[in-house]
C-alpha cells in the first residue's frame, strides 16, 4: 500500500461500475416513497403511504417474523457447529484435513438450485414434512461453508505458540480455548455470525423448494413480483435491503476490529474467502 | 454413568483429539448435503409416472432430456447468457480490482465496502430493479420519453437474453471484483512499475505482466459466474420472458407441481457434467499456457 499509482482508465471504470451497481438500487428506494403507484417517470412526489400499507399488512409482518426466526436459529447453530468445525479442522490430524475440507466446502461450489431440489427430493423420500425447520436445514448447508472460511482463516492466522504456552502451563484444552483462543478470535466469529444472518435472511433459491405452508420475506417478495403493478414491492425491497445491509455493516465493523489495520478489514471477511 | 465418563475422558481425548470437534458438522453435511445429492442422483435413473416415481432403473430421464428440442434451445441460451455474463463481469471486474489494489490509496476501504455491500443487496430486489428499469413502461423508457429522446418505448430492452445478461452481471459483479482483488493482493506494485520503467505501454503491461499474474483467479471468477448464471432460474423468469429462458427454469418446472423428477434430476446432472467438463478444460488450458505455476514471493 506504500505506492499509489495514477490510473485514470481503471479509475473511470470503477466509478462507472459503482454507478451501475447502485443506480438500480437507488431507483427502488426512491420509488418506495412515490406518491402514486406508478414505477415510471415523472416522479410526482414523496409519500409514506406504501410504507403504511406494507407495514400494516398481516402477511408481511408474519413473513418478516418467520425470516427473523429462521435467520437467528441458523446463525446461532452455525456459530456453534462452525466454530467447533473450524477449530477441529485446523488442529486435527493432517490426513483428515483434505477429506473434511472437501465435504465442508463442496456446498459452496454447487449452484443453490441443485442443493434446493436435492433436499426437496430427499425430504419427500423420507416423508419429512416441509416446514420452517427444513428451511433452516437448507440454510445451514448454504451458510456453513462461508462461516467456516472466515473462522478457519482467523484460526490459521493465530500464532500456535500462544496455545502451546498455555498447554505447557497446564491448562486444559477447554480452558485454552476459552482463555486464549476465544478472546483473540471472537470479533471474527461475531462478524461471521452476522454474515450468516444476512445470508440466511435473504436466501431464496434453496428456500423456494423446501418451504412448507409458512412463508419467509423473500418468498413474500417473490409472490408479489408475479403481480403486474404492485408499488408495495418497492417498500418490501427497501426494507429487505436495509435489514441485510445492517447485518453486513455489523459484520464489516467486527472485521475492522479484528484486523486492527483498516486496510485488511475486507480481506478478513471476504478477501481470503474469495481466495 | 458419570463416573465412567469421568474415568474415560482422558483416553477419549487421546484417541479422538480435536478432530472430534468436526463431527457435528461432518454429520450434518453428510445427512443433509451428501445424502440428498446421492438420492437425487439415484432419482435421475428412475421412471416417472403420474404422482409417482418408481423403478426399474432406466436412462429414460437422460434420453428425454437430451432428445427434447426445447431443452437444446434452453441449453444454448444458458451457454450464451452464461458466457456473456461471465465475460462481461471479468472484463469490468479486472480494471476495478486493479484500481482497488494499486491506485485506490485511502479510498480503498470505502470502495471495497461499497462493492461488498451490494453483494448483500437482496438477489430478488435486484431482479425486480431491472424489471422495473427495462420494462415497456419502465424507468428507462419513461425517462427517455420524458426527455424527448424516443417516442415509442424500446421493446428490445426486456424479455430477452440481453436483459437476463444485464441483470446477472449486476448480481455477480461484486463477487468477481472480490475474487480478482484477492488475486491482485499478492502482486507487488513493483512488478507493474518495473514494466513501466522498462518502457512498456499500458497495453503491453496488461498483456505481458498483469493478465498472466491474475489469470488463475480470473478463470476462477469466470467459471463462478458462468455456472451460477447458467443455473439461475429466477432472473430469467422475471426479465427473460420466453426468448431469454434458461435451463434452470426448465429444471425448476420439472421439480415443482406435478413435474417430472427423474427428468429434472437427469437435466441437473447433465448440467453438472457440462460444468465439470468446462472446468477441466480451463484447468488444462491454464496448464498448457503455463499460467498455473506462478507463485508469489512476498
Amino acid at each position: 500500500m506504500s505506492v499509489t499509482q495514477r490510473s485514470p482508465i481503471t479509475y473511470a471504470v470503477t466509478l462507472l461500475a459503482l454507478v451501475f451497481l447502485y443506480l438500480p438500487l437507488a431507483m427502488v428506494v426512491l420509488f418506495s416513497f412515490h406518491a402514486t403507484g406508478a414505477v415510471s417517470f415523472p416522479f410526482t412526489g414523496f409519500s409514506l403511504r406504501w410504507y403504511r400499507e406494507t407495514l400494516g399488512d398481516e402477511i408481511f409482518r408474519s413473513t418478516l417474523w418467520n425470516s427473523t426466526v429462521v435467520a437467528i436459529s441458523v446463525s446461532v447453530v452455525t456459530l456453534v457447529i462452525g466454530t467447533m468445525a473450524a477449530y477441529g479442522l485446523t488442529r486435527c490430524a493432517p490426513r483428515l484435513r483434505a477429506p473434511l475440507a472437501l465435504l465442508f466446502f463442496l456446498p459452496i461450489t454447487l449452484p443453490g438450485l441443485f442443493v434446493g431440489i436435492a433436499l426437496l427430493v430427499y425430504f419427500a423420500r423420507l416423508d419429512i414434512q416441509l416446514s420452517l425447520t427444513t428451511v433452516m436445514i437448507g440454510h445451514f448447508v448454504y451458510v456453513f461453508p462461508y462461516f467456516l472460511l472466515v473462522a478457519k482463516a482467523a484460526l490459521d492466522r493465530l500464532d500456535p505458540a500462544l496455545e502451546e504456552a498455555a498447554a505447557d502451563l497446564g491448562a486444559s484444552p477447554w480452558r485454552i480455548f476459552r482463555k486464549v483462543t476465544l478472546p483473540l478470535i471472537w470479533p471474527v466469529l461475531a462478524g461471521a455470525t452476522a454474515l450468516a444472518f444476512a445470508l440466511s435472511f435473504d436466501e431464496f433459491i434453496i428456500t423456494f423448494f423446501i418451504i412448507g405452508p409458512d412463508s419467509t420475506l423473500p418468498m413474500f417478495m417473490y409472490s408479489r413480483l408475479h403481480r403486474t403493478v404492485d408499488p408495495a414491492i418497492n417498500v418490501v425491497s427497501t426494507l429487505l435491503l436495509a435489514i441485510t445491509l445492517v447485518f453486513w455493516v455489523i459484520a464489516f465493523a467486527f472485521a475492522v476490529r479484528a484486523a486492527r489495520g483498516r486496510a485488511r478489514a475486507t480481506d478478513t471477511l471476504l478477501g481470503e474467502a474469495a481466495a | 454413568m458419570t463416573s465412567v465418563a469421568e474415568a474415560s475422558r482422558e483416553t477419549r481425548r487421546a484417541r479422538f483429539g480435536p478432530g472430534a470437534l468436526t463431527l457435528p458438522a461432518a454429520f450434518g453435511l453428510l445427512l443433509f448435503f451428501a445424502a440428498p445429492l446421492g438420492t437425487f442422483f439415484l432419482y435421475s435413473f428412475l421412471t416417472n409416472s403420474l404422482y409417482e416415481v418408481s423403478r426399474p432403473l432406466t436412462l429414460e430421464g437422460y434420453s428425454d432430456a437430451l432428445s427434447s428440442e426445447v431443452n437444446r434451445t434452453l441449453g444454448v441460451n444458458s451457454l450464451v447468457v452464461g458466457l456473456c455474463a461471465a465475460a462481461a463481469t471479468v472484463v469490468i471486474g479486472l480494471p476495478v480490482a486493479y484500481w482497488l489494489r494499486f491506485a485506490a490509496g485511502r479510498w480503498q476501504v470505502l470502495v471495497l465496502f461499497l462493492i461488498t455491500a451490494t453483494l448483500f443487496a437482496s438477489y430478488l430486489v435486484r431482479i425486480f430493479a431491472w424489471q422495473s428499469i427495462l420494462g415497456g413502461n419502465g424507468l428507462l423508457n419513461s425517462g427517455l420519453r420524458r426527455l424527448g429522446v424516443i417516442d415509442e418505448p424500446l421493446g428490445f430492452l426486456l424479455y430477452n437474453r440481453f436483459s437476463v445478461t444485464v441483470a446477472l452481471v449486476h448480481i455477480f459483479l461484486p463477487y468477481v471484483v472480490l475474487v480478482l482483488y484477492a488475486g491482485f493482493r499478492p502482486v507487488s506494485p513493483a512488478l507493474v512499475e518495473a514494466a513501466q520503467d522498462l518502457g512498456a505501454n499500458a497495453f503491453t503491461r496488461w498483456r505481458r505482466v498483469i493478465l498472466p499474474l491474475v489469470a488463475a483467479p480470473a478463470v476462477t471468477a469466470f467459471m463462478l459466474v458462468f455456472v451460477l448464471s447458467a443455473a439461475d432460474y429466477v432472473t430469467p423468469q422475471f426479465v427473460g420472458g420466453t426468448d431469454g429462458a434458461l435451463l434452470g427454469v426448465r429444471i425448476q418446472a420439472a421439480l415443482t407441481g406435478v413435474g417430472n423428477w427423474p427428468l429434472g434430476a437427469a437435466l441437473s446432472f447433465l448440467m453438472l457434467a457440462a460444468f465439470l467438463l468446462c472446468y477441466l478444460l480451463t484447468v488444462l488450458a491454464l496448464r498448457l499456457l503455463r499460467l498455473d505455476r506462478i507463485r508469489f514471493v512476498s
